[in-house]
């Protein structure tokens, strides 16, 4: 069997702060969700913490959010994960986010250990092709990706798979399961465009992607639940689970 | 059923001590009365199946064995995969070097780790499949074939060498995906379940195959034989066999969950369901066994020789002809203990079920 091989403090320096678990859950209605996944070369066991399992072959997954509304208003986020298993169970180890708003970024990083920094998003939906482009906020390209030719799909053809964000939490450094909730209304695939990626800028620069699998576009509302497991990262699910919450 | 799952690390010899253990293994099964040893095809699926070229390992069972079917479960349908003249020629071939014990399960394939590295269509798997199916009969039984396909077309030839059996080898499909039982049952050919249901799902849709293929424009031969996936160990002591059993099934629950699934990975119509080889979905508790009190799920070939006739009795009591037994799962159990718990189920299991259907068929 194989397991992730990153010592767990590694992901630790820039970890957010979660001061607790008692997170309400958010709903974000009408979101515009742009995903891709990629093949890395080399594979990601090295990347993951013993808590997670790498997929045969390794992938990346960039998820670019365009929500209409929310608490602190519209606001974007891009997220740049690493897919994995936690157990037998599919997941996506959040490297980092980009977020538009400061006031959503650090509810989300708060309440849902989010590892969010400031930047600027594009997202441009055309007839024949949707681009998102991530910026700093000092204008340095960090990801420009999209899709090309869309075909309308089943709105359950498109998985998305629970997030795991390391974070310094109540109980110590943890990944923090995150459950977000896609109600898809509206799915398209279309032909994956990755213009540019800078892993070191997400804050791991081992991530090389190499062949580009699939693009999806989605309509969808998203509800993030609330907070009900946290794993050591040091050692596998079945011992490193812990519960934080009633489910 | 035979994956071939090698551990890690992967060392020099590993493999070779894996192929040989399963060889062995099928030796034994031979020699006790077992009907088939099926082998699946897989690519690159590191640790959980370095079954690449199951057609030379069949080959090698067949010639170490006299009596004993072997079973390609299954061949890939899909061309950047194996050709369809590929297919029929060495299925064929198989056939002839077995002694006509051959029996041919078609799948297409249901991770990304696979189609993605064939760099295969995956949206057109299902569409290759039903092509293929409808070929390799008259691929077997015609002296000259021509075609003219989606996914394939040639000129007219002689493809050989023809298949002992005749008409042709029995056709099966791996069932993953619910629903493919239908298509079985269409075309006329067998349902090789390798999604290991319970009791009540597989009841279902037994029951909706054998009223379906009833009615079916087969695509040759009729199969219509119902088959399902269950894992084996017996031991004399109830609580040795659970606790052995459960690992063996943990461990392969564990690799199988970390290929990566078109579904995951490629959303398309063509994948509704992961379609993954995942154990254990039955009713853990209060079945009234008393494998309960160990967590073994619904239906498993794991524990005593009671409780393993027991459940074996309740898939015969809902249709399914054959039930296809994983033995080990990257070497967990050591291969004495696999061989043991093969003769137990032999002396105290096999005596409790009646011959099949075929000469030399049965439990």
């Amino acid at each position: 069997m194989i397991v992730g091989s990153a010592e767990p403090e590694a992901l630790r320096p820039g970890a957010p702060v979660m001061h607790d678990f008692g997170s309400e859950p958010l709903s974000l209605a009408g979101a515009s969700v742009l995903q891709l996944l990629c093949e890395v070369s080399g594979g990601t066991q090295a990347l993951l913490p013993p808590a997670l399992h790498p997929t045969l072959p390794g992938v990346v997954a960039w998820q670019v959010y365009d929500f209409p509304t929310s608490p602190w208003g519209p606001f974007r986020m891009a997220q740049t994960r690493i897919q994995c298993r936690s157990g037998t169970r599919p997941r996506g180890l959040l490297v980092s986010g980009v977020v538009t708003s400061a006031a959503a970024g650090e509810a989300l990083t708060a309440r849902w250990g989010f590892r969010l920094a400031p930047g600027e998003i594009d997202f441009l939906r055309g007839y024949d092709r949707v681009h998102a482009s991530v910026r700093s906020p000092e204008g340095d390209a960090l990801l420009a990706v999209g899709l090309q030719d869309p075909v309308m799909l089943p709105p359950g053809a498109v998985q998305f798979v629970s997030g795991v964000h390391p974070a310094d939490t109540p109980s110590g450094f943890r990944l923090v399961q995150v459950d977000a909730l896609h109600e898809v209304h509206r799915a398209e695939r279309g032909d994956p465009v990755i213009d540019y990626f800078d892993a070191g800028a997400w804050g791991e620069d081992r991530m090389v992607p190499t062949y580009p699998i699939s693009a999806s576009i989605c309509t969808a509302d998203v509800t993030l639940r609330r907070l009900r497991f946290v794993c050591r990262p040091g050692e596998m699910s079945f011992t490193g689970t812990e519960t934080v919450a009633a489910g | 059923m035979f994956e071939l799952s090698v551990p890690r690390p992967f060392a020099s010899g590993v493999e070779r001590t894996v192929i040989e253990n399963a060889l062995e293994q099928i030796r034994v099964a031979d020699s006790l009365g077992f009907d088939t040893a099926w082998c699946v095809e897989h690519h690159f699926l590191e640790e959980y199946s370095h079954s690449s070229a199951p057609e030379l390992f069949l080959t090698a069972a067949a010639v170490q064995t006299e009596r004993i079917r072997v079973g390609h479960s299954a061949v890939v349908c899909i061309p950047e995969m194996n050709h369809p003249i590929r297919v029929a020629e060495r299925a064929a071939f198989l056939d002839i070097l077995s002694g006509g014990r051959l029996e041919l399960g078609t799948a297409r394939s249901s991770t990304w780790t696979e189609i993605g590295g064939f760099e295969a269509d995956a949206d057109a798997t299902k569409q290759y499949w039903d092509e293929y199916v409808r070929v390799l009969p008259r691929m077997w039984t015609e002296e000259h074939f021509s075609w003219e396909g989606t996914c394939f077309s040639m000129p007219e030839r002689a493809i050989l060498p023809k298949p002992i059996q005749k008409p042709h080898p029995p056709l099966w499909v791996t069932v993953t995906s619910p629903g493919t039982e239908l298509d079985a049952a269409d075309r006329g050919i067998g349902c090789l379940g390798v999604a290991a249901a319970g009791f009540e799902e597989q009841e279902r849709r037994t029951k909706e195959y054998h009223r379906r293929i009833q009615l079916c424009d087969p695509v040759g031969a009729v199969n219509d034989q119902v088959a399902t996936l269950n894992f084996l160990y017996c031991h004399e002591d109830l609580a040795t066999g659970a606790e052995r059993g459960m690992q063996m099934l943990g461990n392969f629950g564990l690799l199988n969950s970390h290929l990566l699934f078109t579904r995951e990975a490629y959303p398309t119509r063509a994948y509704q369901t992961l379609g993954n080889l995942a154990p254990g979905k039955g009713r853990k508790t209060e079945s009234g066994s008393p494998a309960d009190a160990y967590g073994i799920p619904e239906g498993m070939g794991i524990g005593d020789p009671a409780t393993i006739t027991a459940a074996i009795k309740e898939w015969e009591s809902i249709g399914v002809d054959q039930v296809n037994f994983m033995l080990n799962a990257a070497e967990i159990l050591p291969q004495d203990q696999v061989l043991d718990s093969l003769r137990l189920f032999a002396r105290e299991v096999m005596p409790a079920f009646a011959r099949g259907r075929r000469d030399g068929s049965g439990a």
